[in-house]
């Protein structure tokens, strides 16, 4: 129970963050299409996020740093995701796939 | 009010809508055979999570996601998409791999994680319904940003011009005929 948070306890912000890491964790293992790996990467960092705000305004006193940690997290993911998709769309104009077991144009 | 016999706040209803969706539609996106609807579900996921953040007391957040999320990232994974029409095939590379060893591994996760939330010991006095005491509202987030956080903010826009011009060299097609 939080006074922040109307009722609901953090147990279930809590929860629902594991829940997202955990599907996002299972994507990222079943997938080969490298975008779709990419995606998955996109549920960990929120799952994340949702953590960070969980804690944030769960305080006793809340406070701004886990608002602030999510707006840097949600900065570089959007930097990530730039530069994925470069390298991702550069790799399919090479080898035509982005098959992630199949890139081997950096294998020594 | 009264669902189904339990009695609950409209903000618990709220929550587990939102979370319904957000879970859910997260579910679609690392089984959707199709990769184009896998990203279509991801902005559904980022607008359920969006929803969670304005519960937690923050609705900057949740406009910031709102705004780079659903509308730049998403956008951007499209697009992606579309400059490479055949990952929207389904076939092989859109395939699911080793679904049971991988679901095994992500239910332990859970399990862990599940279990270290139950068993903790969370700060029980914080009771009372109500708006938050302090401020943690958008003047608050502007306040930390441009205050104790100023130079982590600064090099936050100088990674973002870095990682900006890094994509468009990196994208950007090789013509060996040009000058």
């Amino acid at each position: 129970m939080s006074h922040s948070t109307y009722g609901i306890p953090i147990t279930w912000f809590l929860t629902v963050g594991a829940l997202l890491f955990c599907i996002g964790l299972f994507g990222l293992m079943v997938r080969r299409n490298a975008i779709g790996m990419l995606l998955s990467i996109e549920l960990l960092l929120n799952a994340a996020n949702i953590n960070f705000l969980a804690f944030g305004s769960y305080l006793k006193l809340p406070t701004i740093t886990g608002q602030v940690f999510a707006i840097f997290v949600i900065t570089l993911a959007a930097a990530e995701a730039a530069i994925g998709l470069a390298i991702l769309i550069n790799i399919y104009r090479l080898e035509l796939h982005i098959d992630a077991d199949k890139i081997t144009a950096m294998k020594l | 009010m009264t669902v189904l016999g339990f009695e609950i706040t409209g903000y618990q209803l709220a929550f587990v809508v939102l979370a319904g969706v957000t879970l859910g539609s997260a579910a679609m996106v690392v089984l959707m055979p199709n990769i184009l609807r896998a990203a279509l579900f991801l902005g559904l996921t980022l607008l359920g999570i969006a929803g969670l953040y304005v519960l937690m007391n923050a609705p900057f957040l949740a406009a910031v996601q709102v705004m780079i999320y659903v509308g730049a990232v998403t956008t951007m994974i499209i697009l992606a998409i579309f400059l490479s029409h055949r990952f929207m095939q389904v076939g092989f590379t859109q395939a699911i791999y080793n679904p049971v060893f991988a679901f095994g591994a992500a239910a332990l996760m859970f399990l862990f994680l599940f279990i270290t939330v139950a068993n903790s010991v969370w700060v029980k006095d914080i009771t009372a319904a109500g708006p938050a005491q302090t401020d943690v509202g958008t003047h608050a987030v502007a306040y930390a940003l441009l205050q104790p956080y100023v130079f982590p903010f600064e090099l936050a826009s100088v990674v973002l011009l870095v990682a900006l011009v890094g994509a468009v060299t990196i994208a950007k097609e090789d013509r060996p005929d040009e000058p």
